[in-house]
């Protein structure tokens, strides 16, 4: 049994297997990321990034090769158990947010909790805990349409935080932020790995990619780790 | 207060509006059974085939003991009655 | 536990994004609890006026013999009477004088009723039908409430109407009949059987029609069936055949309209097959995010099928709460017009609306589930939407 959280072998991801319009997006990564760690996947767009993002976010499984996230593997999981694996393990911060407009920061903070049958007075006050840590508390019953970036970016990083995940997958986190936001995120990233949180990144962004904290950039290119 | 208390508190009071209905109902079917006596008495001594509900042609108050050519008996261009005259069946079957 | 925490949850989801589309909810529950009021408002109407129809009518007379003359009918000579004497099993024939008289002034039509009472079923005790004074005697009549308020002005003790050749032939005011009779005496001037002759110019060995009373009921098609024989130019109306008529006449009636509402019914499941199944970008994007952050396809699913029930289900209560509170307070006044016509005399519609399990159901079965249908099976095209679609 390997120590890293996130062990890849030969995994191979093929879209519309054996029809004309076969995509091969993952071929033989192999890969592995330790607990605690913070890496930056790194690709142009096609290269099979997003796909890797998926598979590591436990979204899909793998059409073939072994993938063990967390100490399960996906591999043959079926979706129902899938889905259960990504709601205990999987924290995700998407490019645009993808926050629910209409509803509120509170709400939106604590629909992963939902499907858990979580009761309103503990999901209160487990958003709360997250919120007064990301000063936003003050913003708890508005809709979401109605704060500021930063402040996206913060109820962001607390849906994604509510279920305690241990591992944190950001997409392009920082391509709407201006300098200082940005800056900001990245301080938020490096207390989460202190308090013992792994974060993947994928990011084109040096402020990103140069950080002192990230250890590890993976380059992907045609559906392979690329060593740059 | 959570939202789907709140849905539970409209259903209440929904159905308690649909219980004050239903006793209501219930004062009446007794009330009308005080009623049914007199209602009787004056079908059977008045032998009544008919109730007094639509009045405004000759054979629409007594569809049942009429005759079929009522509704043009009284001139064959006689303006219809409607919507009762055009809703009335005629009476079903004699011998 | 964990469970009925979860679906809490998730009614409590459905419930906040009801209200986020509050205007689409709102405009879909009004049609949909408008066309449930409809529905039962007249399922209801029509089947209290059948019921009470038919409850009254049970003591209908048990055989009415009218004469007919080139398929009309006509005055029946009371020397009839005689002919059936040897029938067994007749108990009484009374000859009634009856017929209609059109109030020119107020364009009412009355119904004159002249008859002596002690010889038909239960006709000693007519008197408790009478609300003040007693039975008519010679120039005398009795009055029902909606007459009484038009020709005797309520306070009148003597009016006059007229004769065919327009001569006045005065009443003495004896009583009115109690206003609980309304449904059956509201246009009735009861009357002596020869005033009645008098003022309709009958011949004095005339009658509009026999009403024959039967010792055993169980005999009363056999006694029709010769009575027909014997009087072969008259028409011989049993009980039976008077309520089928009424039924049937109530039965179109109602058929007629339930077409009319059908077409309503089939409108509504078009348009909320509209609203509810059309999923617009904003939906989408919704479910695909849900997804990823760890919903389950069902849960997914469950939340359209709360959010279907929520809908279909208050509607309906509510739209069925309302229609009877139309009927039962505002008698039918919304159908009225289509189910009674516009007659100058109505009485006082008191319906006692009946809620009958059967009918409930079958309305609950073609508007609910239609609407389930169209809110589910949308959402299960929308659950396949893989989740990682809001990784892009």
């Amino acid at each position: 049994m390997a120590a890293s959280l996130i062990e890849l072998e030969k995994v191979c991801k093929t879209y519309n297997q054996d029809r004309p319009n076969q995509v091969r997006a993952l071929v033989d990564i192999d890969l592995s990321i330790a607990a605690n760690a913070m890496v930056c996947l790194q690709g142009a767009s096609g290269s099979g990034k997003s796909t890797l993002l998926s598979v590591i976010g436990c979204v899909f499984p793998p059409t073939s090769g072994r993938a063990t996230i967390a100490g399960k593997a996906l591999s043959r999981m079926p979706d129902r158990f899938l889905t259960i694996h990504r709601l205990n393990t999987i924290g995700f911060i998407f490019q645009h947010f993808n926050l629910l407009p209409g509803l509120t920061v509170l709400e939106n903070i604590t629909l992963p909790l939902m499907p858990l049958g979580v009761g309103p007075g503990e999901r209160r006050e487990r958003a709360g805990r997250l919120m007064a840590m990301l000063s936003i508390g003050h913003r708890a019953n508005f809709p979401v349409s109605q704060i500021s970036g930063g402040e996206l970016q913060r109820v962001a990083i607390a849906r994604a935080l509510v279920n305690d995940p241990p591992i944190i997958l950001a997409d392009e986190p920082t391509a709407h932020l201006d300098h200082a936001l940005s800056l900001a995120f990245m301080e938020i990233m490096v207390d989460l790995q202190q308090a013992g949180k792994t974060i993947i990144l994928t990011s084109h962004d040096q402020l990103i990619t140069r950080h002192p904290a990230v250890e590890r950039i993976i380059g992907i290119e045609d559906g392979k780790i690329h060593v740059p | 207060m959570r939202p789907s208390l709140m849905l539970l508190v409209f259903l209440g009071l929904l159905a308690l509006t649909d219980g004050a209905l239903f006793l209501h109902h219930h004062q009446q079917g007794i009330r009308s059974a005080a009623e049914a006596d007199v209602m009787k008495i004056t079908v059977a001594g008045l032998g009544l085939t008919d109730l007094s509900l639509a009045t405004e042609a000759r054979y629409t108050r007594h569809p049942a003991v009429t005759d079929l050519v009522v509704p043009v008996m009284d001139h064959p261009g006689a303006i219809e009655h409607f919507p009762s005259g055009s809703f009335w069946a005629s009476p079903v079957s004699h011998p | 536990m964990i469970s009925f925490a979860r679906q809490l949850n998730l009614i409590d989801y459905s419930l906040s994004s009801l209200w986020r589309r509050r205007g689409k909810s709102l405009g879909v529950m009004v049609v949909f609890a408008g066309v449930i009021f409809l529905l039962a408002s007249f399922q209801m109407t029509t089947r209290a006026l059948t019921d009470a129809a038919a409850d009254l009518l049970a003591y209908a007379p048990e055989i009415t013999i009218q004469k007919m003359t080139a398929g009309r009918q006509e005055s029946i000579p009371l020397e009839y009477q005689e002919k059936l004497s040897s029938i067994w099993g007749i108990r009484a024939i009374t000859p009634r004088v009856w017929g209609y008289y059109f109030n020119e002034i107020s364009g009412a039509n009355y119904t004159i009723l002249g008859l002596d009472p002690h010889s038909m079923p239960l006709g000693d005790q007519l008197g408790q039908a009478i609300d003040t004074g007693a039975l008519p005697e010679a120039h005398e009549v009795v009055l029902g409430q909606g007459v009484n308020a038009e020709v005797a002005g309520g306070d009148k003790s003597i009016f006059s109407l007229f004769r065919p050749d327009l001569s006045l032939k005065a009443f003495a005011l004896a009583g009115t009949f109690k206003a609980e009779t309304n449904l059956l005496t509201y246009d009735t001037l009861f009357m002596n059987l020869d005033d009645a002759r008098d003022l309709f110019a009958m011949a004095e060995d005339m009658a509009t029609d026999l009403c024959v009373t039967v010792a055993n009921p169980s005999e009363v098609s056999t006694i029709a069936k010769k009575i027909a024989a014997l009087l072969p130019d008259t028409r011989v109306v049993t009980r039976q055949q008077v309520q089928k008529t009424y039924q049937a006449v109530f039965g179109w009636r109602s058929g007629f309209a339930s077409i009319c509402l059908l077409t309503a019914l089939a409108s509504f499941i078009i348009f909320a097959w509209d609203k509810a199944s059309g999923l617009t970008p904003e939906e989408r994007k919704e479910i695909s995010v849900l997804k990823i952050i760890g919903w389950q396809t069902s849960d997914v699913l469950v939340l359209r099928f709360w959010e279907g029930v929520i809908v279909s289900l208050v509607s309906f209560v509510v739209g069925y709460t309302l229609a009877y509170i139309h009927v039962s307070f505002f008698e039918a006044s919304l159908f009225r017009p289509i189910l009674l016509g516009w007659s100058v005399l109505h009485p006082a519609l008191r319906l006692r609306p009946s809620v009958e399990l059967g009918e409930t159901l079958l309305i609950l079965c073609l508007t609910v589930v239609p609407y389930l249908a169209a809110t589910v099976i949308p959402a299960w095209r929308a659950a396949i939407i893989p989740a990682d679609s809001a990784l892009n």
